[in-house]
Order: C-alpha cells, then sequence, then structure tokens
C-alpha cells in the first residue's frame, strides 16, 4: 500500500512537472528566440560585413567598432544621449518623489490627484510629443503665456525672442524634450515611490517627532534614507529607459534628430544605421556599444547605492 | 475670520493649518498644470488654423472642419489607423494575459527541474534593452517573411506576444493565494490544468486585469516596432505611427487643428479605459515597482 502511494506520488510529481514545461514552453521559446538568443545574435552580427538581404559577406573584426567611434555624429549622440539621462534622470526622480510625498498627506481626494498626475503617463509618445511641439511653437501657448504676463524681458536675457521655437532650435530642443518627459514620467515615478513610502511604519515618524524633529528634517534624515531601495529601483529604471531615448527625438527631429542633429540620440543612430545606411552589422555595434553603456551605468548605480534589492 | 481659532493659538495646530493650505495649493495647481495641455489640445482642435495661434479659451469660429479633415481626409483614413492600433493591441494584450497567466502560475506553483534557473532567464530579459534587438530581431523576421505585406502585423505581435513583467506580475500574485485552495481542488480530482483555469485564474483577476491594462496601454501607445516594421505600407500604420508621420511629412506639419483632432482620437480610448479601471493602471504599475 505504501508502495502504491509512493508510485502515485512519482507518476504525480512527473504530471506536475510535465505541465509545468507544457505551461511555459511558448513564452521561453520566445524569450530565447527573441530576447536572450538575439543578444548573442547581434553580437554575431556585428563583426561582420552584413547584407540585409544575402547576409554576411565578409569578416571584418572590430572595424564596424572603429568606424563608429570615429563619426562625430555617432559621438553627438552619445553626448546627447548621456546629456539627457544626467540631467532628466534626477530632475524626474525629484518631481516624483515630491509628488509622491505631497500625495501621501492625509488629504481630503488623495484617489483623485494620484490619479490627475499619472494622467500625462498614459497618453501615448506620439500624442503628447505632437502636443508639446504644438505648446511650444513659435506662437504656441507657452510663448503666448509668457509673453501676456510680462516675461518676455527676462527671457530676452538669456537671448530668447518672443517667438523662440523651443523644439524647432537647435540650442532648445533637447531641454524641452528632457522637460516634457520629465512632467510625463514623473507620475509613473510617483507611483514607484509611493508604493515605497507607505511601507514606511507611522511609529518612525513619532519617534522622529518625539525626538524634537520637524516635517522638514523628518524628510531628510528619515524618509529620504529609508526609501533608499526605491530611489536604486527608480534610478535603474530611469538610466535604462533615459539611454534608450528614441520616441520623442523621433517625433520631434525626424531620423536625423533635427534640428543640427540636436535631437540625434544612439537609438535613433541606431535606427538610420538599418533603415536608411542599411548596414546591419554597423547597426549591430551601435546596439553592442548601447549595451555596454547601459550595462556600465547600472553597475555604476550599484556601487552608487550599496546594492539595492536583488 | 474665526476669533475663536485665531485667540486660542495653539502653535502646533497653527503650522498643521498653514501646512495643509500650501499642501492643497501645490496640489491643485500641480493637477491645472497637468490638465492645461489636454484641456488646450481638446480647444484647438475646434478652431481654424488663424485661430489657433490665438491666447483664446473659446473657439473664433468655432467650426468642425479639422474634425472633418481628421475622420475623412487623412491619407491613410483615421479608421484604417484605429483599426489596426486595436487589433494588434487586443492580439497583444490577449497573449500576455494567457501566456503569462500559464507561465506565471508554472513558476508560483508546479514543482520542475530548472524552475528557478529559468524564471532567472526570464527576468533578466529586463535587464536586455528593447530596442537592442532591433538589427537580429529585423534579420530574423525578414529571413521568414515577415517583413512584408500580412507578416508585418505578424513581426509586430511577435515581438510584444509576451513581456517579462507580464509573467512577474502573475506569478508574484499566484504566490499569495493559499495553497490550501488548491489541495481542495486537487482531492475533489482535478488536474493541474484544471485547477488553474477553475480556481486559480479567477482568484487572480485583480492581477490579470492589471497585466490586461499595462499591456493594451503598451501596444496601443507604442510606436518603435510599428515603425520599424509597418512603416513601409501605410494601409498598415498604427494610430501613433500615423501622427508622427503626419508631423513629418508636410501637410499636417503645422496645420495644428487637425493634427489636435488626430491627437484626441487617439489619446481617448486610452483615458476611457483610464477613467473606468484607473485602479488597474496605478496597481499595476506601483507591483511593477515593487520587485524582490
Amino acid at each position: 500500500m505504501a508502495q502504491a502511494a509512493l508510485k502515485r506520488g512519482r507518476i504525480d510529481a512527473r504530471a506536475e512537472a510535465l505541465a509545468g514545461y507544457g505551461l511555459i514552453a511558448i513564452p521561453m521559446v520566445f524569450f530565447l528566440a527573441l530576447s536572450i538568443g538575439t543578444f548573442v545574435y547581434a553580437a554575431y552580427i556585428s563583426v561582420w560585413d552584413w547584407n540585409i538581404r544575402s547576409g554576411p559577406e565578409a569578416f571584418v573584426g572590430l572595424h564596424n567598432f572603429q568606424k563608429l567611434l570615429s563619426d562625430p555624429v555617432f559621438i553627438a549622440a552619445i553626448g546627447n544621449t548621456l546629456y539627457y539621462t544626467v540631467i532628466w534622470v534626477p530632475l524626474t526622480m525629484a518631481a516624483g518623489l515630491f509628488l509622491a510625498v505631497i500625495v501621501n498627506q492625509k488629504i481630503r481626494g488623495q484617489t483623485f490627484f494620484r490619479a490627475a498626475y499619472y494622467f500625462p503617463a498614459i497618453a501615448s509618445s506620439a500624442a503628447i510629443t505632437t502636443i508639446w511641439i504644438f505648446l511650444a511653437s513659435p506662437d504656441g501657448l507657452f510663448n503666448g503665456i509668457r509673453g501676456a504676463i510680462g516675461l518676455n524681458p527676462l527671457f530676452a536675457l538669456f537671448g530668447y525672442a518672443p517667438d523662440h521655437n523651443w523644439i524647432g532650435n537647435y540650442r532648445t530642443a533637447l531641454q524641452s524634450v528632457i522637460l516634457l518627459n520629465a512632467w510625463t514620467t514623473s507620475g509613473t515615478f510617483m507611483l514607484f515611490y509611493l508604493a515605497s513610502l507607505q511601507s514606511i511604519s507611522r511609529e518612525v515618524y513619532e519617534a522622529a517627532a518625539i525626538d524634537g524633529a520637524n516635517a522638514w528634517q523628518a524628510f531628510w534624515h528619515v524618509t529620504f534614507p529609508l526609501l533608499r531601495p526605491a530611489h536604486f529601483f527608480v534610478a535603474t529604471v530611469g538610466v535604462i529607459g533615459g539611454l534608450q531615448l528614441w520616441d520623442q527625438a523621433f517625433i520631434a527631429g525626424g531620423p536625423n534628430g533635427d534640428p543640427a542633429n540636436s535631437l540625434m540620440t544612439i537609438v535613433l543612430y541606431l535606427y538610420n544605421a538599418l533603415f536608411i545606411q542599411i548596414d546591419p552589422g554597423y547597426a549591430a555595434a551601435v546596439g553592442m556599444v548601447l549595451f555596454a553603456i547601459i550595462f556600465s551605468a547600472t553597475l555604476l548605480q550599484r556601487r552608487i547605492f550599496g546594492g539595492g534589492p536583488a | 475670520m474665526n476669533e475663536s481659532i485665531d485667540r486660542a493659538p495653539l502653535p502646533g495646530a497653527r503650522g498643521r493649518r498653514l501646512r495643509r493650505g500650501v499642501a492643497y495649493a501645490l496640489l491643485i495647481g500641480y493637477a491645472v498644470i497637468t490638465c492645461i495641455p489636454f484641456g488646450w489640445t481638446i480647444i484647438t482642435s475646434f478652431k481654424t488654423l488663424p485661430d489657433s495661434t490665438q491666447l483664446t479659451l473659446v473657439p473664433d469660429p468655432f467650426t468642425l472642419e479639422a474634425w472633418d479633415f481628421a475622420l475623412n481626409h487623412l491619407q491613410p483614413s483615421v479608421v484604417v489607423l484605429f483599426l489596426n492600433s486595436a487589433v494588434i493591441a487586443a492580439v497583444i494584450t490577449l497573449t500576455n494575459v494567457l501566456l503569462g497567466a500559464t507561465a506565471g502560475y508554472a513558476f508560483a506553483r508546479l514543482r520542475f527541474p530548472g524552475r528557478d534557473l529559468l524564471f532567472l532567464a526570464v527576468l533578466a530579459t529586463l535587464m536586455i534593452p528593447d530596442q537592442l534587438r532591433l538589427v537580429p530581431v529585423y534579420i530574423l523576421f525578414s529571413g521568414v517573411g515577415l517583413t512584408a505585406g500580412f507578416g508585418q502585423y505578424v513581426a509586430v505581435v511577435l515581438v510584444g506576444i509576451v513581456s517579462a513583467s507580464s509573467i512577474f506580475l502573475l506569478r508574484q500574485y499566484f504566490l499569495t493565494i493559499p495553497v490550501d485552495l488548491e489541495e481542495a481542488a486537487r482531492i475533489d480530482g482535478a488536474g493541474f490544468i484544471t485547477t488553474f483555469w477553475r480556481v486559480i485564474l479567477p482568484l487572480a483577476m485583480p492581477a490579470v486585469a492589471a497585466v490586461a491594462i499595462l499591456s493594451f496601454q503598451g501596444s496601443w501607445n507604442g510606436l518603435f516596432w510599428p515603425a520599424v516594421f509597418l512603416s513601409s505600407d501605410q494601409s498598415h500604420w498604427t494610430l501613433p505611427l500615423g501622427l508622427t508621420q503626419f508631423r513629418l511629412a508636410g501637410g499636417l506639419a503645422t496645420n495644428w487643428p487637425p493634427l489636435m483632432a488626430t491627437v484626441v482620437i487617439a489619446t481617448v480610448p486610452i483615458i476611457v479605459l483610464y477613467v473606468f479601471f484607473q485602479r488597474y493602471f496605478v496597481e499595476g504599475v506601483a507591483a511593477s515597482g515593487v520587485k524582490g
């Protein structure tokens, strides 16, 4: 009898394993083929002169990488992408944390405000960027309002004409995109921070209040350090997203990141290498450089934040 | 105003009231800033082109010309764009829920050799930048005829068929469901698949809804992969791709009112979803943020 039960158990375990493999089979095939596998394939393609129709033509070693690093447009793309990431991530983190803290107060309408602040993040990049281009155009709402409330002399000090084209001018195009994305993404970061804020126990604040800390001190000495895992997560997600900037640059500046390559990003360069220069080997090399940058950035953050949640 | 309060100034209470006032001012002020661009978009869609550059809240004259243009005269038609977007988003949502739930269940509950390693592999794909896949995926797909004709749709769907975060989110939710429920079903003679379908999945509806909403939003709004695979054939464009092309290609580039009407059309479905399922949007994002 015991043997029968044991046997049944073994059959059960086998059936369970089979069911398990069956259920994960399709997703795993796609993950292996279209994600992990592609990474290896991209590395392989990057060392070839590759024809988009007929495949590999000649092994060129690191030639694609050499060519890449000697192209001033690619250097500009790296510069723009890093500049964007370095400004956009802290700005959006600060805005998201700020929103999370004020929404987390004991206030009426908390759900409403939370929903309102996340709202810009739900629209498509195409829609929101088009709106932004319109608002920032020479006779758009932004210029109209600053004229109407008499801010033009202030802007003139910085050399901006009353009809400055914010996204269409190479001096301000990237900054405008930074602001746009800080505005849309701060709602998402707010939600990330809120989840962590709500897990901080009341007792910690009561203890801080007994020690005579005011709200400001409590925030900087209690809340902010306790949010370290959240900082790490948000910063990591932000940097990985920021280094992949493409949508807004393409919508506003087209494939060349106009004006004057001011919106040229690494991913836009990658896209052009494949679809305009039609050079897959070269494009794959761009991808590998992007991966190297993202990978080092993530490692660097791990050091800065002293490791986050596993 | 209220003397009794003024005469007895509890410093703490006063400070709290002041803080509260400042907090509300900030909250409402920022909510207004957030709404202005959308409000302005809707107002502009009822204006004429010369009027669209004026700083006026009421269209003068009020006109439906822009809407007529957006609905009837876009090339390709906005109906085509809408249908393409809807079908692609619906299919990707369905596959993410289905494959995400089945794989999530297997990773959460079933015991099989290599499970944890395979799950780690799934999580590792979160670290591979999506666009890094561009060259290999494009070459792979063009080799099997997915870069022309109907295959273009298939290509866009395949790239988004199931995301690691869909699997992750559902797995985490399944882990919170008490094992007793499943054991009860098993003792009644139900197999793994029946248990999953009849017992577990109905209990996981909040997570299923969150994954469905996030997948729909992502694919409805997506621009990169549609631009990669669908650009060459106008009749395959999605709303975001069409909007981008109209923006870039002369004609509508600065013809603001019809462009804004198209923006409204592209955004309304998501807004409707958001109004009804706000909770799932918010919880889905929050859940994907609480890792480990």
